[in-house]
């Protein structure tokens, strides 16, 4: 459903299904819709087992990494001598994505039923739901969710708690979400170990994203046979992926789609294509840390991980930002490095003050004071912000500049030239 | 082979190291010394600086090497154009917000920032003067040690130092992204004990001590391998010296002892090292005065005073003397009906947390074991009480002893308290830091401490002194060197066989099984 | 910023009133029982401390330090990498807007300043004059779909624009 809209007829609606129904966010509602009844089976079956079945499916993390989920869960020890924690990434904060708030504030025993599945399956006793402080609504419907499924003990002898940040984009980072549950600095840390031999209080942990987990009792209902056949391109992408549409289009809201599905259709025909008077000029297909694509990257572009890839960007957390033609693309590309620069921890040179820096030459060149050498200084800038840092936000603010530099350089010459008016006050 | 050897190549060197040593520490073996700011061999690994980055063949991305732990078969290039892009990449980086303070900073000549630009950095700006510098004021953060955030790598060796080996947080980093700074809470001060080791582990001029700020530079500095004389730890140190002040003391690594850190109360101990109200002649009673003489005259005085000594001789000595000295002494009073002992100041303990058996001793005084093991008694009223009717009386370099001797007194030590003004012989002596000697730490090790600057006037080390007046008295060879003076101590008694100043070198050695030890007749 | 911005309480003059009794402290025992460390309810108990003063002071930092087994020095470090904890005094409605890409293109600045104006705080971060209201811009809050999100104080209110703005205003007002 591209919620608020209805669902288009070329959607593959199912983890949206009962998105804008209120009733569905009460336990006697969900279990009207089918809810729990997998859990129920769950419990019941080997945790090797629900593993084999996750990995079957194909199902891939939905946050941003694209990771089998399967086979992260296979990477908890089998034989079980310490307590094992499973942490859910409902940390949304990835510019572009606004899925995991929709899988909360309209299904949250979905995300209830997959989390206490996942916590079988990798044997953890205690889950931690991350919530980003922001998210007042989803925090509130997803309380009252968690206290009624509680009560009516649907979750055995597990322990779920909801657990509050307090606005940090980076501690959507696995690791430094751990240290956030721990009560530290958002501090990515450094791997290995890893977070399946040393997690969260140093025991074995699985962290896996709110729409992954969302899909897993879907998974086990109806077989992993059945995801796995929902592909229409590559076969390594499977199932639906809510693509969280937003920037100039007609109709933004979440639409899930199954993977494979042309991101040209789901921009002009299911989001309602441009404005009037406007073309495409770029578009952002993963969420603002991947390359930019432009318009024949994008109209040309397949939607599942592989497809993305062939045009030289990612599928990252599906979060699409169009910009039509009357974007500035130099503006926007500096308040992108702008965020990188205010989420940054301060741990790696790199992106502490690299990060500042290259908004710092992009200000300026909006300015009106830009100068040619600025291009090469932050294309080689960008160079020494990738690869090399603890977490990918240094990359990720590399991603929208190199691909801007490369694919909108007249905007840029533009400004620097005196082509076009300052912007910005130096 | 031991089996838990791992063999793999450095910038085409090989080497063999113990599973689990990490790259950087094995790089170290083969004389590489990869670039790096928040690594250190005393503290957690952080990985946050990134500037030890190599290449390391098969790995996609360069990786730290700090990190990174050998793997058998590794290849390691530290030294090609991405790797070293990577570094110079970083350098630029840390450089932007750096102030170029060099001329007045105290950290230059012994920065590691200008170390590495130097060797791998740009050469000119990219920043400036475009862009502005982040700009904050300098904070007074407790007792000695002061921040200046604007030369702050955030390397946080501070704040893990404070954490993990003092078992203290004191300091934080504050802020997120290029806003970051080391934080500390308003109520509370940097007065921690060992806190001072923060201004050594900074690795620019962020970290600064009070005591030395704008004192000296680095490349004016001669240093000696010493040994801190605050209480009975050991702590292995090094003296700073500038044109024969000692003007800074600083920790010398030895893992046996202190690792990598000595405390406060060491560090800031050392200008009574300096002072200038020093004996500087050898002085004899003459005519119901102290005149200034000769060493010979000195010497022949004393070894008159002891030829004629009837009855008892009590040598009251400082657990400060380096072993040699306390050695002579008793080997001085040999054959004589004789009393030794010493007495230590105390003080409370401050032990480091995070390092087992490491701590600020209450002995505090250098040498207690030391003298133990020579034999002399801590029963001090008691010596004291024997010196009151004794025929000779030696008191070494103790200003404080509350000595009273109706016989003969003889002062050697460094200063002249009032009291020894009554002496027959007063006998000039150099202090720690202008001699070489060993001292014996609680723990029974046996370390070398070396001379960093001259003996005032005609003072001489204490064990060249008394090993003159014994040759004067006809009872062995003299001794010319400190070397020697250690030899004859380690011939003769049992807790120290088999030592000498070649195997004791710069980390020092236990001293074999304590025997309990028989003053010779 | 200008200097009125933020008024803080007279300094010194009042004992410290401890934030962890009662109801309060109640609380922060369930909370305990959800993590096997008393550090790891860092950052509910600093939400408490929000929840129940509006801010965070030094003192409460070091009521929380004493209260976990902390110290002061670790607690404010972990406050001023967060945020929403606020480290002064606020407006008694604090409005986030969030201005990032997605945002942006679909006018959020424009809602920024019809908010400055409208509540007459003037400037980012600083507090109105009659201290009802602190307007900041906050990075990308999630609603990315629902241009131009506004939050003030717990009230998730999506879709706004300059025109919007007086009327939800006063509705707070």
């Amino acid at each position: 459903m591209g919620y608020p809209h209805k669902p288009h007829a070329r959607e593959t609606v199912l983890l949206s299904k009962h998105f804008g129904e209120a009733d569905a966010r009460s336990y006697k509602g969900w279990v009207k819709r089918g809810g729990y009844e997998m859990l129920e089976r769950a419990l019941a079956m080997e945790p090797a087992k629900i593993i084999d079945l996750v990995k079957e499916s194909g199902l891939r993390g939905r946050g941003g990494a694209g990771f089998p989920t399967g086979l992260k869960w296979s990477f908890m020890p089998k034989e079980k001598r310490k307590p094992h924690y499973l942490c859910v990434n409902a940390d949304e904060s990835e510019p572009g994505t606004f899925k995991d708030r929709e899988i909360m504030r309209w299904t949250p025993h979905a995300l209830l039923e997959g989390a206490a599945i996942a916590a079988r399956a990798i044997q953890a006793e205690v889950t931690y739901i991350y919530i980003r402080g922001e998210f007042t609504e989803p925090w509130a419907v997803m309380a009252k969710a968690l206290a009624e499924a509680k009560a009516a003990g649907v979750f055995g002898r597990g322990k779920i708690h909801l657990h509050r940040g307090a606005g940090a984009y980076i501690c959507g980072e696995e690791t430094a979400l751990m240290n956030s549950i721990e009560g530290k600095r958002g501090n990515p840390r450094i791997k290995p170990p890893f977070p399946a031999a040393a997690g969260v209080f140093g025991m074995p942990t699985t962290i896996n994203n709110v729409e992954t987990l969302a899909a897993v009792p879907l998974i086990l209902k109806q077989g992993p046979a059945w995801y796995k056949g929902l592909s229409l391109a590559s076969p390594k992408s499977t199932g639906t992926k809510l693509f969280s549409v937003c920037g100039h289009v007609q109709r933004p809201g979440n639409y899930e789609v199954t993977m494979g599905f042309p991101l040209k259709d789901l921009l002009y025909e299911l989001a309602g294509g441009m404005r009037p008077g406007r073309t495409l000029k770029a578009c952002i297909p993963g969420g603002s840390s991947v390359p930019i694509l432009d318009r024949d990257e994008t109209e040309s572009c397949l939607l599942d991980y592989e497809g993305v890839v062939e045009r030289g960007s990612m599928l990252g957390s599906g979060g699409v930002i169009v910009f039509d033609d009357s974007t500035d693309m130099v503006y926007q590309i500096m308040r992108l490095a702008r965020f990188y620069a205010h989420e940054s921890c301060a741990q790696c040179t790199q992106c502490r003050e690299g990060t500042a820096w290259t908004t710092k030459i992009l200000e300026r060149i909006l300015a009106g004071q830009g100068k040619t050498a600025d291009l090469d200084l932050l294309l080689d800038l960008s160079e020494n912000m990738t690869g090399k840092t603890i977490c990918v936000l240094s990359d990720s603010c590399a991603a929208p500049v190199v691909s801007g530099i490369k694919k909108f350089k007249n905007e840029f010459e533009d400004y620097i030239a005196g082509r076009r008016k300052p912007v910005l006050v130096a | 082979m031991a089996d838990d050897l791992i063999s793999l190549m450095i910038d085409g060197v090989p080497v063999s190291v113990p599973k689990g040593t990490l790259v950087i520490e094995a790089a170290k073996q083969t004389g590489v010394l990869v670039p790096h700011y928040c690594y250190h061999p005393g503290l957690p690994v952080a990985g946050v600086c990134r500037m030890c980055l190599v290449e390391i063949e098969k790995a996609p991305k360069l990786q730290i090497a700090c990190a990174t732990q050998v793997a058998e078969g590794m290849v390691v290039h530290t030294q090609s154009t991405q790797a070293k892009q990577g570094r110079t990449g970083v350098l630029e980086l840390l450089l932007i917000n750096h102030p170029l303070d060099c001329p007045i900073c105290d950290q230059a000549g012994e920065c590691e920032l200008q170390d590495f630009t130097f060797q791998e950095g740009r050469p000119a700006t990219r920043y400036s003067p475009e862009y502005a510098k982040r700009f904050n004021p300098v904070e007074d953060f407790g007792p000695d040690v002061l921040y200046v955030p604007n030369r702050c790598i955030l390397c946080t060796r501070c704040v893990r130092f404070m954490e993990d080996v003092a078992k203290e947080p004191v300091l934080n980093v504050s802020e997120r992204g290029d806003r970051a700074y080391v934080g500390i809470h308003p109520a509370a001060r940097l007065d921690h004990p060992w806190a001072g080791n923060v201004v050594d582990l900074c690795p620019v001029g962020s970290l600064l001590s009070k005591d030395f700020l704008h004192k000296a530079r680095a490349w004016e500095l001669d240093k000696a391998a010493s040994v801190c004389t605050g209480c009975s730890q050991g702590c292995n140190v090094t003296l700073d010296t500038r044109e024969n002040v000692v003007v800074r003391v600083r920790p010398r690594p030895n893992l046996q002892v202190n690792r990598y850190f000595i405390c406060d109360h060491g560090r800031l101990n050392y200008r009574w090292m300096n002072r200038g109200d020093r004996i500087e002649a050898p002085l004899v009673r003459r005519g119901g005065e102290l005149h200034a003489t000769d060493w010979d005259e000195a010497c022949e005085r004393v070894a008159t005073l002891l030829r004629g000594a009837g009855g008892k001789a009590v040598a009251l000595v400082s657990p400060k003397a380096s072993t040699e000295a306390l050695f002579l002494a008793r080997e001085l009073f040999a054959g004589l009906d004789w009393t030794g002992a010493f007495q230590v100041v105390m003080g409370e303990e401050a032990p480091l947390a995070g390092v087992p058996e490491l701590a600020l001793r209450a002995e505090r005084a250098p040498n207690g074991r030391g003298a133990e093991l020579l034999g002399y008694s801590r029963d001090y009223p008691a010596a004291l009480s024997a010196a009151e009717t004794a025929s000779v009386v030696l008191v070494l370099d103790e200003p404080e002893s509350a000595v009273r001797t109706a016989g003969a007194l003889i002062y050697v030590g460094t200063m002249l308290p009032e009291r020894a003004r009554e002496a027959a012989v007063v006998l000039p002596i150099a202090n720690v830091a202008e001699e070489d000697g060993t001292f014996v730490n609680r723990d029974g090790r046996v370390q070398r401490y070396f001379q960093a600057k001259p003996a005032p006037g005609m003072a001489r080390p204490a064990w060249w002194v008394l090993s003159e007046v014994s040759a004067t008295l006809g009872r062995g060879e003299r001794l010319a060197t400190a070397d020697e003076a250690f030899d004859r101590l380690a011939a003769s008694v049992d807790a120290f066989r088999g030592l000498s100043y070649g195997r004791l070198g710069f980390a020092g050695l236990p001293a074999p099984a304590a025997v309990p030890v028989a003053v010779p007749a | 910023m200008s200097v009125s911005a933020h008024p803080t309480p007279p300094a010194g003059t009042e004992e410290y009133q401890p934030v962890f009794t009662g109801q309060t402290l109640e609380q922060l025992g369930e909370i305990f029982t959800r993590y096997p460390t008393k550090q790891a309810a860092l950052l509910p108990a600093l939400w408490l401390v929000q929840q129940a003063r509006g801010w965070i002071s030094d003192r409460n930092m070091a009521e929380v330090a004493e209260v976990l087994g902390l110290t002061p020095a670790y607690v404010k470090g972990v406050v001023t990498f967060y945020t929403m904890y606020h480290q002064h005094p606020v407006g008694r409605h604090f409005v986030q807007v969030c201005t990032t890409s997605p945002c942006n293109i679909c006018g959020a600045e424009a809602v920024v300043k019809a908010l400055l104006d409208a509540t007459g705080a003037r400037e980012l971060g600083a507090t109105s004059p009659d201290g009802k209201w602190t307007v900041i811009e906050v990075e990308c809050l999630g609603a990315c779909g629902f241009a131009t999100p506004v939050l003030v104080d717990d009230d998730f209110i999506e879709s706004v624009t300059p025109e919007k703005v007086p009327d939800l205003v006063r509705k707070y007002n």
